[in-house]
């Protein structure tokens, strides 16, 4: 687009006809990866995304992705791919997990097929990606925090494998995986969901362009990222022009003893409608498995943007021309190169760049802005494996039972079940019957933890308390817990959330504390006592609707007292808002907040 | 004679099949303050049509098939019961967590949804069952009666019980109605394990907290409808029409209320697969009802009436699921009353808000000033003015094309006509997605299927969204109308045997299964001659490959199996279908079985299909008009009333054809007749472009 002022003209009948249709058949890929999966982590917690790219290789639709694994990156992917195969031809299909080449961490396996035309033009780019259960690190985990490089994290790399050619399989390289990674059937088996996906997506694309044809589809891609652009346009028009800084400070963990903030600076002039997030100014990248990939630090800076922004937009490459991300090479929050691990880059530090984000955008004024999300990855959502004693097979999988996180932003409270920050509530959680049917295991306890929420004019969501271990056996598990020390924050004078902590219930009933980061073996009967951090607070508590304090009391979310020291809310014997013992609450708690 | 009467929220409708081979189709409004004073209205008409009384009429009624909309309506409005939820101790908010997930990523405006019942109404009982049905802890009794009487402290009106494992091991719940009978006499309650013994607790809590709180509501509604009706005069069979597609006495539903959401759209499919196949001979009937605010959409495939578990009351991840088997039948905020609007990027949108009834479009003349889909078909000239609902109501056709002018026109560049015919092409969009989704779920190649139109609003863009789908032909019953009154006419056609038995093609055990089947069989034979002609039984299995947790329905190919072919044979159709589902299959994988069910079908005798009788307002001689058709620009239209069109006469579009409660728009170029069993058959003129599917691939 030339200028920013002058609207394009578009077919907006084309626009609401194609965008349908591009999302179905993102939705045709979704569904067929849910439904033939075979680890939980994908045919349960739905931890996978689909997308089409455009003929540039740029991000055309996402439907019901999860926003770190396709904002930034597949683009990047596609973009490799023409390096090392020039030619692109039907039929092929490429595997793709390298960190270093556009990928999320090598726990994503991604599955690439170009839609070729029958002239033999490649025409666009369908992406699955899914979460491995296992992608054959050093240890049993997906998530190596401690790997000091990528000889270490141990994962099994590719860099545009052609896994595929005709319709295919390279045996070869399926005999490789087998021989890597843990569970082999249950990896071949999420290999062919990955590949089905994308296959159906090519499919449908293959239709649409022999319907529609493939010169008009072209057009409408045009149209379609002019008016994404566009809608970005009004929205950041409607923004404040400044800049502000924040920083976001990740917990000590491996490789990072005395913890390390994350610092972002957030530009926005409005009258160019652009703006710009800078993570230049940050840490080298580190010796340990936190450094944040290039698709990451992009991904998770734009999300801060977009989540802090509340209006409707369309997230595609088109609108991610009117948001400019600045990255360093060699920076633990920019561009790392090989051999440094990334094995934890679509959580921990890129968390903290999407919350410093949210804090950055809330500076610029009421109604724009949302708190910090809670933290991953506590142990409720941890990677379980061992021998199962009912059958003598082996398992590994990462489970997602209770989760909390929701950050309230300037119109609603947190949502309960955000999980992890990247997915953007998209990720599904376990059925406690299918996880302890499929493992070894029982599941204790799930309940939100009262009394524990942001307190705000809009409150983040609680604390969630899960307790679960193995039967009949030990167990393996890994987690890695930010937020145990440095919670979520609130902005605007709302309260910081509820803190991950993490404790081991012994045979005998008593309980020890653990430490965020563990790598434990639960014995038979041992059970690990887990509060998934909750989000911050937006706006002073003292300003919460009465009526919402009442309904947050009769439902058992916070206590009378609460009520009453926090938000200066007064109930009646009856549970009724007492209006002039509010008023005058609220007068005394205001004087002494100095509001 | 026989009854169906389908309550929906605008009209009542009632079918009479009065045993001759005739079918009579009448409408009254609905009476929503007691739905059931609209329920005698629609028998006063159809008596005054008839030259009767009704109490006559209604005495000469053998079956009366009921279906509403009560049910459903109450979880909306929330005026179901104040319901209790026991729970397995330690897990007190299943309801609230649910499975997570949400509409849209970047969304942090929407509240986060409430629990179906509130965390204050929710009580945690000690105990606890393994995975296997093993005590691990028992069920503390003290513990339960307190539970009792803080439930009856706060005044608890229904009671749903869903304790973990309760599905291999019953014995916990059980012990808990026992107290709950002998401490909470009179108060309703569900058992999970007996409504709906499923895994994964959310939805099964959540089907039994719906089923209990509308107990006390459907109860009563049900006790008044039968004294309502015998009072009138009516002495025969009283079933309802159920959310499975099948009809049950009223008692039934009664106890097991949760049967009756969307107790009326789950006949739709019925009636449309009877049509299709009367009509059609396509495998796959697209079967949709378009009502004023909402498009209801099945596929039936092989006549198999879909099902499914994921059903809804609202909005995915907002609203609650209802966990429970039922007809697959979708709904999309896309009809009549849909409201068009342009944002400002300049994009084209078509509802999910409405008018609905009130005030409804702009042409209505009540008030309505957003553009909707039915000024659009006012602008296009496919609706007249004069003869809308059989003339009972006049359309401002005027006031139509100034709200598309103003609200569509001049916002897009275009002139008016294009504007409305924009309008109806992305309303067709969002139907055609609402199909797809269906059709994708299941795999299923729309292309290859009939488009069956039902709905008052059916006929107006039913070639429009077949030429979308690629399906070369459209089929509008006569009774469309009123398809799923119909629909509760046939429904006593089939039923569905279920039993689960989980088997391996690894170690196939031929003896477990066939027990099995043989057990299926015998419970269906309590009901129909199994080897009576005309009834047919289909074997299938669900099954899945080793670790995936969601099933594909599979037909079995032998009654019985007897050899190790008969497995091999199995297994190979159940890669098969994989691959055509999902593009991959994995031939060195075994196949696991777990459920199968019995299709019993009875068809129709072929003697004499129930025929609609004539229309008995005076007949519209033909006439022309101008109407707009995308790609031809304004056309003269011939307008021909439905009863004009016989058999074996084709006609070619452009042509609208016209009923009191319908329109059909032809295209030009596509051919129109009618049908033996009297509805409009439409086959377009040029089927889309297809490609051969691509290879997938072979493991």
């Amino acid at each position: 687009m030339s200028t920013a002022s002058e609207k394009p003209k578009v077919d907006g009948v084309r626009l609401a006809v194609l965008s349908n249709r591009l999302d179905g058949v993102v939705r045709s890929m979704m569904h067929t990866l849910l439904r033939t999966g075979r680890s939980g982590v994908i045919n349960t917690a739905r931890d996978f995304s689909c997308c089409i790219l455009s003929g540039e290789d740029e991000l055309l639709s996402a439907a019901e992705a999860a926003p770190l694994h396709v904002l930034v990156g597949p683009d990047l992917i596609v973009k490799r791919l023409r390096e090392v195969h020039p030619e692109l031809g039907r039929g092929d299909a490429f595997l793709h997990n390298s960190p270093y080449h556009g990928n999320s961490h090598a726990a994503d396996h991604c599955i690439l097929v170009p839609v070729v035309d029958d002239a033999g033009v490649h025409r666009f780019t369908v992406m699955a990606k899914a979460h491995q259960a296992d992608c054959g690190n050093s240890l049993p985990t997906t998530y190596h925090m401690g790997a000091r490089d990528v000889y270490e994290e141990g994962a099994l790399l590719f860099d545009g494998v052609k896994v595929q050619a005709d319709y295919r399989d390279n045996e070869d390289i399926i005999r490789m995986c087998r021989l890597r990674m843990r569970v082999p059937e249950q990896w071949y088996g999420d290999y062919l969901a990955l590949l089905g996906a994308a296959r159906v997506g090519e499919r449908r694309m293959l239709e649409l362009g022999a319907e529609v044809g493939w010169e008009e589809l072209e057009e409408y891609v045009g149209e379609w990222f002019d008016y994404s652009e566009q809608l970005a346009v009004e929205a950041i028009r409607r923004l404040p022009s400044g800049r502000h800084r924040a920083t976001s400070v990740h917990d000590p963990f491996p490789g990072i003893p005395d913890g390390l903030p994350v610092n972002v600076e957030v530009g926005i002039d409005a009258d160019a409608a652009l703006i710009e997030v800078d993570l230049r100014d940050n840490a080298d990248c580190l010796e340990c498995g936190l450094n944040v990939t290039e698709a990451c630090a992009a991904s998770a800076a734009l999300l801060g943007v977009v989540n802090s922004i509340h209006e409707d937009l369309a997230i595609n490459a088109g609108c991610f021309r009117r948001i400019r991300v600045r990255l360093r090479e060699n920076c633990c929050v920019g561009i790392p190169v090989h051999p440094v691990s990334c094995s934890a880059a679509t959580t921990n530090l890129a968390d903290r760049v999407t919350n410093a984000v949210h804090r950055a955008m809330s500076e610029f004024g009421d109604g724009i802005g949302l708190a910090e999300l809670g933290m991953a990855l506590p142990a409720s959502i941890g990677v379980v494996s061992g021998v199962d004693p009912r059958t003598g097979e082996p398992y590994v999988n990462e489970l997602f039972l209770g989760v909390g996180g929701g950050g309230a932003g300037p119109h609603s409270d947190g949502w309960l079940t955000i999980a992890i920050p990247c997915s953007g509530g998209m990720i599904l959680r376990d059925s406690v019957e299918l996880d302890e049917l499929r493992h070894p295991i029982r599941v204790e306890t799930q309940r939100i933890v009262p009394d524990t929420e942001a307190a705000g004019r809009w409150c983040g969501s609680p604390g969630v308390l899960v307790e679960y271990g193995p039967v009949g056996a030990s167990m393996s598990l890994l987690y890695a817990a930010d937020a145990a020390v440095n919670p979520a924050l609130g902005v605007r004078g709302g309260e910081a959330g509820p803190p991950a902590i993490h404790r081991r219930r012994l045979a005998d009933g008593s309980l020890v504390d653990l430490q965020p980061v563990e790598e434990l073996l639960l014995a038979d009967g041992e059970r690990v006592v887990a509060q998934y951090p909750g989000g911050g607070g937006y706006g002073p508590a003292l300003e919460r609707d009465p009526e919402a304090v009442r309904r947050d009391v009769r439902e058992g979310w916070i206590s009378a007292d609460r009520a009453r020291e926090v938000y200066g809310v007064a109930l009646d014997p009856d549970g009724l808002v007492d209006r002039d013992a509010t008023e005058a609450l609220r007068r005394a708690l205001g004087g002494s907040a100095g509001s | 004679m026989r009854f169906a009467v389908d309550t929906g929220g605008t009209f009542t409708d009632l079918v009479i099949d009065d045993g001759a081979g005739a079918l009579r189709l009448f409408k009254a409004p609905t009476t929503p303050a007691d739905p059931l004073d609209g329920l005698l209205d629609v028998f006063a008409v159809a008596a005054t049509e008839l030259g009767t009384s009704r109490a006559d009429l209604l005495g000469s009624g053998s079956t009366l098939v009921y279906g509403t909309t009560r049910s459903i309506n109450a979880v909306i409005t929330g005026t179901t019961a104040r319901t209790a939820f026991l729970t397995t101790d330690g897990h007190p908010d299943i309801l609230l967590f649910r499975e997570g997930g949400r509409p849209n990523p970047f969304d942090y405006t929407r509240a986060y949804p409430p629990p179906y019942v509130p965390r204050s109404l929710t009580f945690e009982l000690p105990g606890r069952l393994d995975y296997a049905g093993a005590v691990v802890r028992e069920l503390d009794e003290a513990a339960l009666l307190d539970v009792v009487d803080r439930m009856r402290r706060v005044r608890v009106e229904a009671v749903g019980v869903c304790l973990l494992w309760s599905i291999v091991n019953p014995a916990h719940e059980l012990r808990v109605a026992d107290v709950l009978e002998r401490e909470l006499p009179g108060v309703p309650y569900t058992l999970s394990h007996e409504l709906n013994p499923t895994l994964r607790e959310y939805r099964r809590a959540s089907s039994t907290c719906i089923d209990a709180s509308l107990k006390p509501l459907m109860t009563e509604h049900l006790t008044q409808l039968e004294e309502r009706v015998r009072a009138a005069g009516f002495g025969g069979t009283i079933l309802m029409s159920t959310t499975n597609g099948g009809t049950q006495p009223v008692a039934v539903v009664a106890r097991k209320p949760i049967l009756s959401l969307n107790s009326g759209p789950a006949m739709a499919p019925v009636a449309g697969r009877y049509y299709a196949a009367a009509d059609s001979r396509a495998d796959t009937a697209i079967v949709a009802d378009t009502g004023g605010t909402t498009f209801d959409v099945s596929v039936v495939r092989d006549g198999r009436i879909p099902r499914t578990r994921e059903t809804w009351l609202g909005q995915q991840f907002i609203g609650h699921i209802t966990g429970f088997p039922s007809v697959d039948v979708r709904s999309v905020g896309a009809g009549g009353g849909s409201i068009a609007r342009v944002d400002a990027g300049g994009r084209l949108h078509v509802g999910p808000q409405s008018a609905g009834a009130d005030p409804g479009p702009v042409c209505f003349g009540k008030g309505g000033v957003a553009a909707t889909v039915t000024d659009a078909c006012v602008v296009l000239g496919y609706l007249d003015a004069d003869y809308f609902a059989g003339g009972d109501l006049r359309l401002d056709a005027t006031a139509a094309e100034a709200a598309i002018r103003e609200q569509v026109a001049e916002p897009l560049g275009i002139d008016v006509s294009a504007a409305a015919a924009a309008v109806l092409e992305v309303a067709t969009e969002l139907m055609v997605r609402a199909i797809e989704d269906v059709t994708l779920q299941q795999g299923i190649d729309p292309r290859s299927g009939v488009l069956v139109g039902g709905g008052g609003a059916a006929g107006l863009n039913a070639v429009a969204i077949a030429r979308r789908l690629g399906c070369g032909e459209v089929v509008i019953p006569e009774v469309g109308a009123a398809l799923s009154a119909a629909g509760a006419l046939m429904s006593d056609l089939s039923a569905d045997y279920a039993i689960t038995h989980s088997a391996s093609t690894a170690r196939f055990d031929a003896e477990g299964v066939n027990a099995a089947i043989e057990q299926l069989r015998s419970r269906a034979s309590e009901a129909y001659d199994l080897s009576a002609p005309g009834v047919r039984a289909e074997l299938v299995a669900e099954a899945r490959y080793p670790h995936q947790v969601w099933d594909i329905e599979l037909p079995v190919a032998v009654e019985r199996f007897t050899s190790d072919a008969d497995v091999e044979r199995l297994k190979a159709d159940f890669h098969a279908a994989h691959r055509d589902l999902f593009a991959v299959d994995d031939r060195d994988s075994d196949v696991e079985l777990l459920t199968w069910r019995l299709r019993v079908t009875r068809v129709v005798s072929d003697g004499t299909p129930a025929r609609l009788a004539s229309a008995t307002d005076a007949r519209r001689e033909p006439r022309v008009r101008l109407a707009h058709f995308a790609g031809a620009g304004s056309v003269e239209t011939p307008v021909v009333a439905f009863e004009d069109l016989v058999p074996d006469a084709e006609r070619v579009g452009p042509l609208i054809v016209e009923s009191p409660v319908t329109t059909v728009v032809v295209d030009p170029g596509a051919t129109i007749a009618r049908t033996a069993s009297g509805s409009l058959r439409v086959v377009l003129a040029d089927r889309m472009t297809t490609v051969e599917p691509q290879p997938g691939v072979s493991a």
